[in-house]
């Protein structure tokens, strides 16, 4: 029988440590709409996404009543639009219909992000690729609820410069383009290497290609629940920091797992996989650099904390492992600094400093998420900080993405707010010595070498 | 069948167990197993539940249980079990 005490471990970490499921995210191929027509084309991807996903919050919310874990968000992840559009698709401008076609989808719906108005350019752009990508500032200018994602670098392929330098003026146009709203639009704007093609998290969820044509894909939380967790073994060596994060995420994953079963069968909808990711939110205690600071740092971002990020990074992916039948996605551990109130108060600080940021990178589940920047930060160098990331995530053959806000008229010293899950923050510094000769060369750089690993 | 945990916590006195054993009665839910420690004033209760006789959802469920506590001065929650076996259980 069920202990009492398992009971109300379970009900503290809902009540008191922000234990919920982040997201249900269905994934849906669009292939199958593509068409010649527009108006159609249009059509059809409403028709589709309605027809299955018609009772995703639904079910969502079903499951966290009956179970007592909160389903924070239902989400729907499509085929790469740049894919589904190329056909119908003449201008830039008929993108944007698409894009306006996804967000009253998922306002119809009632689900508050759709992603996928993507495309895949690790190594080449088609003109299809290029009218999206130009169409972007304008698409999440005019929707609420689109993310987009630009795929830029792989291992495979090595790093399309061309599409990072072009993603360098995007990243300031979209800025420009929502500027009454403290550039919002970048908040809903990411760039890949190495994307996976099951990541039900936004902004840089789509449904790839190789995929299923739907599928349930679950990402959990939990970050509340480690550091509270880790509160209990202070002072105590890293066996035993170790051992207690595997089993906490064992713990979180097993009520994903749960969730993703249950949502694909209610849906009946093939379950596909549950991202393990620890997903820090606004709310005080919800936070990754909280639990660095539990590790023993004073401060994320001092000293020994790309470290520890690597220490919960290893652990989380070890004890999520066996509580889940299928793992995919990004699973790890997320650092973004807006979303985490720690995290943004280590920025502010200045004990968390862009450098630092990009080291930890290297050993976390994703990238430079979430940053806000001044908005005179020239394109170059937007494009500059892209590169550098995108080069971590091919050589160490590992996802990493940007998504960075330069908020136009604000600098360091000022404030954004976003509001709801995105958070807000100070003004981050960017190194301000040029690279425009640099990322200006245009062509690739090539795939790297997969033999003398030093 | 559906096996859902009830738990309840609250200052004890005379009639909680009754008003929480009828409230199941007339909604036909089985009571499987019962534990309960009392520590001091306070009473602490695990109900294993039968709800598949009960067809109006769990949202009702837990407004029923929500009442019933108001009545008795008592937190009253009723979660699916499978939560808990999946969370506490390899």
């Amino acid at each position: 029988m069920v202990e009492l005490s398992e009971v109300f471990e379970t009900y503290e970490m809902v009540s008191h440590e922000n234990l919920d499921v982040r997201t249900i995210t269905m994934g849906i191929s669009l292939l199958d709409c593509i068409d010649p027509d527009l108006d159609a084309l249009c059509a059809k991807i409403h028709d589709k996404i309605v027809r299955l996903a018609g009772r995703l919050v639904e079910v969502g919310d079903q499951l966290g009543v009956e179970f007592g874990v909160p389903v924070i968000n239902k989400r729907v992840s499509v085929t790469p639009i740049a894919i589904v559009g190329g056909a119908a698709c003449r201008s830039p401008a008929d993108f944007v219909r698409i894009a306006e076609t996804l967000d009253a989808t998922a306002d119809e719906i009632g689900i508050n992000f759709i992603g996928g108005y993507s495309a895949l350019v690790q190594k080449g752009m088609t003109p299809a690729d290029r009218m999206l990508i130009e169409s972007i500032p304008e698409a999440l200018a005019k929707t609420e609820r689109v993310c987009s994602s630009i795929s830029l670098g792989s291992t495979r392929t090595g790093i399309n410069m061309d599409a990072v330098r072009l993603m360098g003026d995007i990243v300031v146009r979209a800025a420009e383009a929502t500027k009454d709203r403290d550039s919002i639009g970048c908040a809903k704007l990411v760039v890949f290497c190495n994307p996976p093609d099951d990541n039900p998290f936004m902004a840089g969820a789509f449904h790839g290609v190789t995929e299923a044509d739907h599928v349930i894909n679950v990402g959990v939380s939990g970050p509340g629940v480690v550091r509270e967790a880790l509160t209990k073994v202070r002072g105590r060596s890293f066996e035993e920091l170790c051992e207690t994060i595997k089993k906490t995420a064992f713990k979180v994953t097993r009520v994903g797992q749960l969730f993703a079963k249950e949502a694909s069968k209610r849906l009946d909808t093939p379950f596909g996989i549950v991202d393990l990711s620890l997903a820090p939110t606004p709310a005080v205690g919800d936070s990754i650099a909280d639990i660095i600071h539990e590790m023993g740092m004073e401060y994320a971002g001092a000293p020994g904390t790309t470290a520890a990020l690597a220490i919960l990074n290893d652990q989380v992916k070890k004890g999520g492992v066996m509580a889940s039948s299928y793992v995919g996605g990004l699973s790890g551990a997320f650092i973004p600094v807006t979303e985490d109130s720690a995290m943004a108060e280590a920025a502010e600080i200045g004990a968390l400093t862009l450098e630092k940021l990009e080291a930890m990178t290297c050993v976390c589940s994703v990238g430079l998420d979430m940053i806000a920047v001044p908005g005179d930060v020239p394109a170059t160098s937007i494009a500059g900080i892209i590169a550098d990331e995108m080069a971590i995530g091919m050589v160490n053959q590992k996802t990493t993405a940007v998504r960075i806000i330069p908020v136009i008229g604000k600098t360091v010293g000022d404030r954004v707010a976003f509001g709801g899950l995105l958070g807000d923050a100070g003004i981050m510094p960017v190194n301000r010595y040029d690279c425009a000769d640099f990322v200006n060369r245009g062509g690739r750089i090539p795939a790297p070498i997969h033999s003398f690993k030093n | 069948m559906s096996r859902t945990i009830v738990t309840l916590v609250g200052r004890d006195h005379v009639g909680i167990i009754a008003a929480v054993c009828n409230f199941f009665a007339e909604n036909d839910i089985n009571i499987l197993d019962i534990k309960q420690t009392t520590v001091q004033d306070y009473i602490n209760m695990i109900l294993i539940v039968d709800t598949s006789g009960y067809t109006q959802g769990f949202d009702k469920l837990n407004e029923g249980l929500e009442r019933v506590g108001e009545k008795v001065g008592c937190i009253i929650k009723a979660t699916h079990e499978d939560v808990f076996q999946m969370m506490h259980r390899i």
